[in-house]
């Protein structure tokens, strides 16, 4: 870990070279005078007012010795209590430095380690006499409490969702598989920003060339921090053009513990309250961990029901386009009438009025979210019932393209990924305009070429279609369809798993005398 | 020494990328070209016709079983050393691209002549194009997903045909060999452009990841064009009169417009459009054989700037040339009579003449 540092401080060094001449004695060792330490400190951390220097005189033993740390980064009550309380008061045997009550303590000697230390959050215990100095874990700043979590609500799934601490959230997953098996990597990401990213995996079960590619893509990032788990997964994603999410960001620490599960590996962030999944297929994007939780018919009606909606976003409003300014012997007379009857009065062609309908209702959902969720309703009242009404009346839209705008809105909300659902509602604009210019072949074509980027694109190396492209017929089990959870006896192929027994033959199902 | 080991595809994927080729625009006007030359017996032709395809698709995988890893270009730069080898790879590179061209153009037509009857046919030509040049630029395995997932995707709409059933008056068919056989032999002949597609053999069999699964492969899939081909000319025959068929350019369209659920009028309209996937299944293979033997005749590996090449040059031979219906049967007659060869009697001699040279090699070691 610290070869790792010192490995991408060593290499950002040229980019960086005028802004870290100043510590080019940070390779160094520490001195064993005490006052050289110090003003070795002060000098590298000039204009930090929230450094903290604390000079103690150890009682038993004697010797002068300073605790540094930020104020602020560090957690008071195990540093008053278990560390300085400690240090003055408790005795020593044989001239010892007096050991202190705390989990983790590291003894080193480079200053870039002390300083990397301090920044983290860490307390360093410098002793006159020695050039070795104690590192105390005492990291502890603000938190924000395990909560549900709001963009994935589930209905009964797991409560809990990440939080900021990454460590935090490893525990949470680690919660779900308790299994030695799990293994972690941590990899430093960002210049200035140190982010800590764990990636987390079943060490038996997760494809080791996807972990190499992933480490691969993760060590070649040089950006100077990351704040949010999206900044990384844009870095990570095979084809950054593609209009696809090609990694899932969730909150869900059972979501993520299932998909690891599965053979897929898990990328926690520090700083970060999303984990991202990779590799994942298209159709993992349909399945939510409520669907494993609820009866397997119900669950795969709701997979169905899904599947339709995607194709209900992405096609309803550009079809009823070609329809009715192309197309129209295709549908009944009868219907072509009352459509007649509702557009009479409309100026527009039918692709303007789709439109101003959906610029519309993504403005209302864009509003929607920075709103605190009291507003948010209000919103929706005035968009849905007050410009819905009035639109149709004043003769601005029909009738029947407000039922197709709002009918494809309701179809996008239920992908149960926002990153998918958003990709739809995008999707749908090109589909728009080629069905405005080319009627139903547009629609085609347009299909072709989403058909044809869909069979063409990978995940981490695996293809992104799987299990439909390749198709994968022990992988169907879980698609369209999730039939009772006894007979996914084999983890998906998806995946690229290489264990692939997930659970027993456990198929006999206790018959009527038993 | 195996240079395609990375893009293997598999079993099911080889089997809908040789269907796929097979199964494209020629099928609306079989029925038709079928009661021209065998009248109501052309359906024995379609089953004489699938033998045919069997034997030679046999015989080309019998001559690649000695080069498992070879394409055709690849052999022949074997067989005949680099300065032959690569004269020979041309005709082949003409070949598929000029049955690229014969495809894209025909479905042009169909496509103007039936949605877009204003839109230039560049235009026409850039929409059916560019999402083919997305596979096409990719390489074997994406050829075998697209090939694969369309074929799921599409074959519920021959199935919609059966609904033709209960307007069909099956006596027409009878009496079976009315005419003598000759006549039905003759249908065979001039059926081999409907047929023809399996010929994309010589290029994708290296990429078969299980090689001895490539007969059951060719027998499977040209057995589904089979049943695909067979239902429609048995339906088209069914519902038309004997005499009533040959009038009709493309009887399929007909039979389609009587076609009609209670919420879509035109449902022919539907499968048209729905159809154009079915058509990329076709020509993609072609494209994809093109690309794959200009690659080996450069002798360096650049797919995409080829397949944009293929791309730009189809579409300004068509701002240059804007072919018609007449044009289009025309180079269909052309391709026929090279299908023929290159298709038929091309792997017999090929067989020979490795036959011979293996024979040749053989005694010079020793």
């Amino acid at each position: 870990m610290f070869a790792l540092l010192k490995f991408l401080l060593g290499w950002g060094s040229s980019k960086y070279s005028e802004l870290s001449k100043s510590d080019s004695s940070s390779a160094s060792s520490v001195s064993s005078e005490l006052s050289d330490n110090i003003k070795h400190l002060q000098q590298f951390f000039d204009l930090t007012p929230d450094l903290v220097i604390r000079r103690i005189q150890m009682e038993q033993v004697g010797t002068a010795a300073s605790l540094v740390y930020l104020e602020g980064l560090v957690n008071k009550d195990l540093i008053n209590n278990n560390i300085l309380h400690e240090l003055i008061h408790r005795g020593a045997i044989d001239n010892e430095i007096p050991e202190v009550s705390l989990g983790s303590v590291r003894v080193v000697s480079k200053w870039d380690d002390i300083e990397n230390s301090i920044l983290q959050g860490d307390s360093v215990l410098f002793i006159n006499g020695q050039s070795k100095v104690r590192i105390y874990e005492t990291k502890g700043w603000p938190q924000r409490a395990v909560e549900d979590s709001r963009i994935e609500a589930s209905l009964r799934g797991a409560h809990q969702s990440f939080v900021e601490t990454g460590s935090q959230n490893i525990a949470l997953i680690r919660r779900y598989i308790p299994n030695q098996q799990l293994k972690i990597k941590e990899i430093t990401v960002g210049e200035r920003g140190k982010s800590k990213c764990s990636i987390i995996y079943l060490a038996d079960v997760a494809h080791p060339d996807v972990l190499k590619e992933l480490e691969k893509r993760m060590k070649q990032i040089d950006v100077d921090a990351v704040m949010n788990t999206g900044e990384l997964a844009e870095f990570l994603e095979d084809s950054p053009f593609s209009p696809f999410p090609q990694v899932i960001l969730t909150e869900k620490p059972d979501t993520t513990a299932s998909h690891i599960l599965q053979g897929r590996y898990a990328l926690v962030v520090d700083k970060s309250p999303t984990v991202l999944i990779t590799p994942v297929n298209f159709t993992t994007f349909f399945q939510s961990i409520d669907d494993y939780n609820a009866r397997w018919t119900i669950a795969s009606f709701t997979r169905i029901l899904r599947f339709f909606a995607l194709f209900i976003a992405l096609f309803l409003p550009s079809v009823y386009i070609a329809l009715i300014s192309f197309n129209y012997e295709v549908i009944p007379f009868q219907f072509i009438l009352s459509i007649a009857e509702t557009r009479a009065r409309i100026p527009f062609p039918p692709i303007v009025e789709a439109i101003i309908m959906e610029i519309m209702l993504e403005m209302l959902r864009e509003a929607g979210i920075r709103l605190p969720a009291q507003i948010g309703q209000t919103i929706g009242i005035v968009g849905g019932i007050i410009i819905g009404q009035a639109a149709v009346q004043a003769g601005l839209v029909s009738n029947i393209m407000v039922i197709v705008v709002s009918s494809t809105a309701i179809a996008s909300f239920i992908i149960p990924i926002y990153d998918m659902g958003a990709t739809i509602r995008l999707l749908r604009f090109p589909m728009m305009i080629l069905a405005a210019m080319f009627g139903i072949i547009g629609i085609v074509c347009g299909a072709i070429v989403l058909v044809a980027h869909f069979v063409s694109l990978e995940s981490m190396g695996t293809p992104y279609g799987s299990p439909l492209a390749p198709m994968r017929f022990p992988d169907m089990k879980d698609v369209f369809i999730r039939i009772p959870l006894w007979g996914m006896n084999k983890r998906p192929k998806s995946t690229g798993a290489v264990q692939t027994f997930r659970q027993g033959h456990n198929s006999e199902r206790g018959g009527e005398d038993s | 020494m195996k240079k395609y080991a990375a893009n293997q595809i598999t079993f099911l994927q080889f089997v809908f990328i040789l269907h796929g080729s097979q199964v494209g625009t020629g099928i609306f006007a079989l029925p038709r070209i079928l009661a021209e030359k065998a009248g109501t017996d052309g359906w024995i032709s379609v089953i004489l016709a699938w033998c045919c395809n069997l034997i030679a698709s046999v015989v080309i995988i019998k001559v690649f079983k000695k080069y498992p890893n070879d394409t055709l270009p690849d052999l022949l730069i074997r067989l005949f050393g680099k300065i032959v080898g690569r004269i020979l790879i041309l005709p082949i590179i003409v070949y598929f691209a000029f049955m690229v061209w014969n495809i894209l153009i025909a479905t042009m037509l169909y496509v103007k002549g039936w949605f877009l009857p204003m839109t230039p046919d560049y235009v026409v030509m850039i929409l059916l194009i560019v999402p083919g040049y997305l596979v096409a630029s990719k390489g074997a395995r994406v050829l075998g997903r697209y090939s694969e997932l369309v074929f799921y995707m599409t074959i519920w709409l021959f199935l919609i045909l059966i609904f033709a059933i209960k307007d069909s008056h099956w006596i027409h068919l009878l009496p079976i060999v009315k005419e003598g056989w000759l006549p039905i032999f003759q249908g065979v002949a001039a059926t081999i452009y409907p047929f023809l597609g399996f010929e994309i053999l010589f290029v994708i069999y290296p990429f078969l990841q299980k090689k001895h699964l490539a007969v059951r492969g060719v027998v499977l899939a040209n057995t589904i064009t089979l049943a695909i081909h067979l239902g429609i000319t048995l339906i088209s025959f069914a519902f038309f009169s004997p005499d009533g068929i040959t009038e009709y350019n493309e009887p399929v369209f007909n039979l389609l417009k009587v076609i009609e659920f209670h919420f879509i009028e035109r449902f022919d309209m539907v499968f048209l459009a729905l159809y154009l996937f079915v058509v990329t299944t076709c020509w993609l293979p072609y494209a994809f054989g093109a690309i794959l033997s200009t690659e080996i005749w450069l002798g360096k590996k650049n797919s995409q700037a080829i397949a944009a090449i293929l791309v730009v040059f189809i579409i300004l031979l068509i701002l240059l040339t804007h072919p018609s219906w007449n044009e289009s049967n025309k180079w269909t007659q052309i391709i026929n009579q090279a299908g023929i060869g290159f298709a038929y009697l091309f792997p017999f001699l090929l067989y020979i003449y490795v036959g011979i040279y293996n024979r040749f090699q053989r005694s010079e070691s020793k």
